[in-house]
């Protein structure tokens, strides 16, 4: 993609003394009432990155407990309190917002070619009500936890004598967070791309965020209504969800499903967005079936709303309504499929570079392989009878959400941490932090898909001897995933510290996002970008002119 | 009663968890012991067809990444195609046509698992959870069974399944089946056992503190044992006051526990020590207790702990309420199959721990 | 926000009581603004009624279970009092219409008179809600002094479900329609109140002159809110006042 713009010498040093984003103000208040869009992404990143690491510790302090049939360092209250502390920390503090909120504002605006997001202040506002449903999930822990699981399941969570009132609302905010951000990331693709820069002319990570935003939008408030519901049935016992009084806790079930199985694609979808992006630009090459990708994006979108039913096989829908769901379910893997085998073509015959963003792309692909297929396993009626609620699935999700989600949001991170802060991280010691990433990662969780086809199920604080060996493998396995993830914290801090001068355009790509200086100036661009080529166009870029970049 | 509050320091018994379930030959499930074969079949088919879809990616993937790396900074690719309609066909069309596949062999297999055949039917088994244990009724035979079942091997059985709580799921891996378990409706699991031993039975639902040892274990036995004249679940030996207090203290350990202490700390109920003094000569007079009498028009009342009223309460515990916070205020789960004799043992057991006076 | 070099776009005063418009530094033409802001607003009021799609979900799904239990509930409400209630929402929708079309057409006095006249409709709607309210009190059919007390497990019953009358005796569980009533109109009284406040957030901009021809978005926004709050009753109207 090239500009009529004189582009800036695409890959040279950045200009010293140059003023950008980062150094235009200074003070708490520049940056805590700002409405640059890059500002609140770092912001945001500040907050989920927080996040995650407070959700994995407790996930290292689950796997510890589990050394033993009997539990280690726990009783049951507590096992249960902090199991369902890392699954609400993760999912709704850390997951759903963590791409679209860093990433996607920090990013989306400058690949349309716009000066900023179409709403500002509510992107601000966006960032503030995620601020306060973190602090809100902070502050039932203070006032004595939650012990639901994050699933809020009717009617326990009617009955329990803890804070779900404070956690349910903490999770209503949350929510509209989600809404406002997807909402204002809708009418920025809508309203704001550049001129020439078609619908089919936008780098797949547009069409990613712009699919994860329908869906915050359409599926999210549902879940508002739905922990509001919870939260009233607590205060004044309306009935709908409690058996004593006349109400159903499978319906309970369906409206959660029918937010939070879309919210899975809220969370995966722009993890494939930063993906395709990747797999393009380390690849030198242009994506492999760029629009069947932009529209599986949609058609995952789509279909994902009708699928909610298949985490209930259990619950005794009838056979008519297990038939549709299960149907359903298994036409969500073709999309994707499409996905995994284009990104592969993309490589096949690229020109590959094995940097640190490149190989938490590979990483990404490998996990997500087995994420997507064993995905298909469950998808099966008569065997998900079986695996529901056992290790297998807890295995499952978490080789999407943790081993290719938060990959991809480490990759994207490695990729963009020079455009953000324009210094590079040590590359080699990335390497390294990957390569434990991915090993402790696996050694977490093979055990987990073993164990539970075998049987064992989720949540439970003890269990029988039978199980052992594998929970103990999947803790070694816990404790190498927590070291590579510090080291890769410790190295990525530590390069805004020492870290050397990135390039202009660190890897040469040709979205509009890398044709603007490094750092980028407080309003993206110094002139207005006219898009005249079609996407991912490489040979527009002359690479033998450019500066070999330092790693 | 549904609130959580008691920190028992004692840990909950029931049937030991032992032995270890035996594993198939492939290392991924346990052993099949029921009829439903199709789930195996269908796992290890989608397994494999898993495993070549990984290698293929993976195998691509790596080939590129070695084969096609870049080795200096201006290395263009060495292919800038970006369609191959051919291809996209096929990689689309091949996996619909192994999803269909599974989604009609999993269909047809869940039909076969929610249908209950007839011989099934017959053959009913209740199975009652609450939060932490199962009681289990047995279809021709008026005794209950708590945390463990008994199951004639070869023969079709379903099993009804209620809660008076929360939500549980009962599950049995080795017979391939799971069932949510859902206050205010009935559910039901069926199967046709078919391997004599011992198999695990969890809740699969999370339902609070003692979730994961809600556990009973499954006895399938031959159709001899399982017809004997004293049948397998009703061991229930109580001809000396001393064997009589051993089995009121498994019982005790397997529904009462929850809720009642056996060493004075408060608990959702009130503690078991010292509901009886033993005196000087080795009788056993029972404590004067503070109670508001429901039968009576709630009036307060003060009465002596004996026989007759534990019967009570276990059968009827809203009958006559212990005037105490909290106690007044908590509900207790009736416990009406609890036969006389199963009481005595309980009521055995609290003798043995009478204050002495 | 400085942003050195950039040359705002203004949209120019129509008269001297009038304030002009600066466009958003980040938009290039009005017309950007006025659609980017439409088009999120917009989808804002569809989470609205995806938020109320749940309540009316749960309203069909127990008046599925429990018919005859909807039915009865439904007689205990006064359906004069609910078409009352009806018509003034109608009329203040029609209000507000001609209150942004005065914006639209710079007549300021005229705005503030049919956006008055429209709060005022809201004042009459909670007005009327609140005798609504106090006659369940009295009934004990919601008594609201004990609605927020526990569960009570001795005697199986809710608190604030005492039916002092009787009238709901004999059907399943008849607390269920009162709550779902509660639930559904205080939810929609709260989209009242919060719509009546931004009326006169809007009042307060009209009369110091910011809203005229040339820039009246957000009297434009607020008007589509408020017939979302009114669309809204038309719904629920019929459905709790008129059970069939």
């Amino acid at each position: 993609m090239t500009t009529n713009v004189p582009v800036i010498d695409s890959h040279a040093a950045p200009v010293a003394g140059r003023k950008n984003f980062l150094n235009c103000s200074s003070g708490f208040l520049s940056w805590a009432g700002t409405l640059d869009h890059k500002r609140i992404g770092i912001m945001y990143l500040v907050g989920v990155s927080l996040a995650f690491l407070a959700g994995g510790l407790f996930a290292l302090l689950v796997r510890l407990h589990l050394w033993k049939p009997d539990g280690m360092l726990f009783d049951n209250v507590q096992y249960n309190q902090i199991f369902t502390l890392h699954g609400a920390f993760m999912v709704f503090i850390f997951v759903i917002p963590a791409i679209p909120g860093s990433l996607g504002n920090m990013v989306l605006p400058l690949m349309l070619g716009a000066k900023d997001v179409a709403l500002p202040r509510l992107n601000l506002l966006s960032f503030y009500l995620w601020l306060a449903g973190a602090l809100m999930a902070t502050l039932a822990i203070v006032l004595g936890g939650f012990d639901t699981g994050w699933t809020f399941y009717a009617p326990y969570s009617l009955y329990t004598d803890q804070a779900v009132v404070t956690i349910g609302l903490a999770v209503f905010v949350l929510g509209f967070s989600s809404i406002f951000t997807g909402l204002n990331f809708i009418v920025t693709v809508h309203k704001l791309r550049a001129p020439g820069l078609t619908w089919f002319r936008m780098p797949l990570f547009v069409w990613a965020i712009y699919a994860t935003a329908i869906l915050q939008v359409l599926a999210t408030p549902v879940l508002g209504i739905t922990v509001l519901l919870v939260a009233f049935e607590r205060l004044y016992h309306i009935g709908i969800f409690d058996p004593r009084l006349g109400g159903d806790p499978v319906l309970f079930e369906h409206f959660f499903w029918f937010y939070s199985h879309p919210a899975v694609y809220i969370m995966v979808l722009p993890a494939f967005g930063i993906v395709s992006e990747l797999v393009s630009v380390h690849s030198r090459k242009p994506l492999f079936g760029y629009k069947l990708i932009a529209f599986s994006s949609l058609a995952i979108a789509i279909i994902s709303f009708l699928v909610w039913g298949h985490h209930m096989f259990t619950s005794g829908q009838s056979t008519y309504a297990l038939f549709a769901f299960s149907f359903l379910t298994f036409f969500v893997a073709i999309p994707t499929a499409i996905k995994e085998f284009s990104w592969v073509a993309t490589i096949w015959k690229g020109s590959i570079a094995l940097n640190a963003p490149m190989l938490y792309t590979l990483a990404f692909l490998i996990i997500f392989a087995i994420g997507g297929l064993t995905g298909v396993i469950l998808g099966a009626l008569n065997v998900d009878i079986h695996l529901h609620d056992t290790y297998f699935v807890v295995a499952h999700f978490h080789y999407v959400m943790m081993g290719s989600i938060a990959l991809a949001f480490f990759a994207g991170l490695h990729h963009w941490w020079p455009k953000m802060f324009g210094v590079m991280y040590n590359e080699t010691l990335a390497k390294i932090a990957c390569g434990i990433i991915f090993v402790g990662f696996n050694t977490t969780f093979i055990p987990q898909f073993i164990m539970g086809s075998r049987g064992m199920p989720r949540r439970y604080a003890t269990y029988v001897p039978d199980y052992m060996g594998f929970h103990q493998a999947s803790t070694i396995g816990a404790m190498v995933l927590g070291a590579g993830v510090a080291l890769m914290v410790f190295y990525l801090v530590a390069s805004l510290f020492q870290g050397k001068k990135a390039m202009q355009n660190q890897w040469g790509g040709v979205t509009l996002d890398w044709l603007t200086p490094t750092p980028p100036p407080l309003e993206n661009f110094d002139e207005a970008p006219v898009v005249t080529t079609e996407v991912y166009d490489y040979s527009t870029l002359d690479y033998k002119a450019m500066q070999t970049p330092v790693a | 009663m549904f609130a959580l509050l008691i920190q028992d320091p004692v840990n909950i018994n029931g049937p030991d968890r032992s032995p270890q379930q035996a594993v198939d030959a492939y290392g991924q499930l346990t052993k099949l012991a029921s009829t439903f074969s199709h789930v195996d079949g269908l796992f290890y088919f989608t397994y494999a067809v898993c495993i070549f879809f990984f290698v293929l990616i993976v195998g691509v993937l790596l080939f590129s990444v070695v084969k096609y790396r870049r080795k200096t900074w201006d290395q263009l690719p060495a292919s800038n195609t970006t369609h191959n309609t051919p291809l996209e066909v096929v990689w689309t069309v091949i996996p619909l046509i192994i999803v269909m596949i599974m989604f009609a062999w999993g269909y047809m297999g869940a039909r076969d698992m929610t249908v209950v055949p007839l011989e099934a039917s017959r053959n009913t088994y209740k199975a009652s959870a609450k939060q932490w244990n199962w009681t289990f009724h047995y279809p021709n035979h008026p005794v209950a069974s708590y945390n463990e079942v008994w199951l004639e091997v070869g023969k079709p059985v379903q099993f009804l399944l209620e809660s008076s709580d929360v939500l549980h799921a009962f599950y049995l891996p080795a017979m391939r089946v799971k069932r949510d378990v859902i206050p205010g409706r009935y559910q039901s699991v069926w199967f046709t056992p078919t391997t004599v031993g011992e198999y695990h039975l969890f809740c699969a639902e999370y339902c609070g503190k003692d979730h994961s040892k809600m556990y009973a274990k499954v006895h399938v036995v031959d159709t001899a044992t399982f017809n004997a004249p004293q049948r397998p679940w009703d061991q229930w030996e109580d001809s000396t006051p001393e064997l009589a207090a051993k089995s009121g203290a498994n019982l005790y350990s397997q529904l009462c526990i929850a809720c009642h202490s056996v060493n004075g700390t408060p608990g959702v109920g009130p503690s078991w020590k010292g509901l009886f003094i033993k005196n000087a000569d080795g009788t056993y007079t029972g404590r004067q207790r503070e109670v508001i009498d429901n039968t009576d028009g709630g009036k307060r009342k003060t009465i002596t702990v004996d026989d007759a009223y534990i019967i009570e309460s276990v059968h009827l515990p809203e009958a006559k309420k212990v005037a105490e916070e909290p106690y007044v205020r908590n509900a207790m789960t009736a416990f009406p199959d609890l036969d006389e004799r199963k009481v005595r043992g309980l009521i055995e057991y609290m003798k043995t721990l009478a204050d002495t006076k | 926000m400085s942003h050195d070099g950039h040359h705002s776009v203004v949209i120019p005063a129509p008269g001297p009581e009038f304030v002009p418009h600066t466009v958003a530094h980040h938009f290039d033409t009005p017309v950007q603004e006025f659609q980017s802001m439409k088009l999120g607003f917009w989808l804002f009021l569809a989470t609205e009624i995806l938020l109320f799609g749940g309540l009316f979900a749960a309203y069909f799904y127990f008046h599925e279970s429990y018919p005859e239990t909807f039915r009865l509930g439904g007689h205990q409400l006064d359906w004069k009092l609910g078409a009352l209630n009806t018509s003034v929402l109608l009329l203040s929708s029609w209000t507000m219409a001609m209150g942004v079309r005065s914006s639209q057409t710079s007549q300021k006095q005229k705005t503030l008179f049919f956006c008055g006249l429209t709060v005022l409709g809201a004042v009459i709607f909670m007005v009327i809600k609140f005798f609504e309210y106090r006659a369940k009190n009295e009934h004990g059919l919601i008594v609201f002094s004990e609605l927020f007390h526990p569960y009570d497990l001795t005697t199986n019953s809710l608190p604030w479900f005492k039916d002092y009358d009787g009238v709901m005796a004999g059907v399943p569980h008849p607390h269920l329609f009162f709550a779902i009533y509660l639930t559904m109109t205080a939810i929609h009284g709260l989209h009242v109140v919060i719509g009546a406040g931004l009326i006169l957030w809007i009042m307060k901009g009209t009369a110091k002159g910011r809203f005229h021809a040339g820039y009246y978005l957000p009297v434009d926004l607020v008007g589509l809110y408020w017939h979302l709050v009114d669309l809204i009753w038309i719904f629920l109207f019929p459905l709790l006042y008129l059970v069939p």
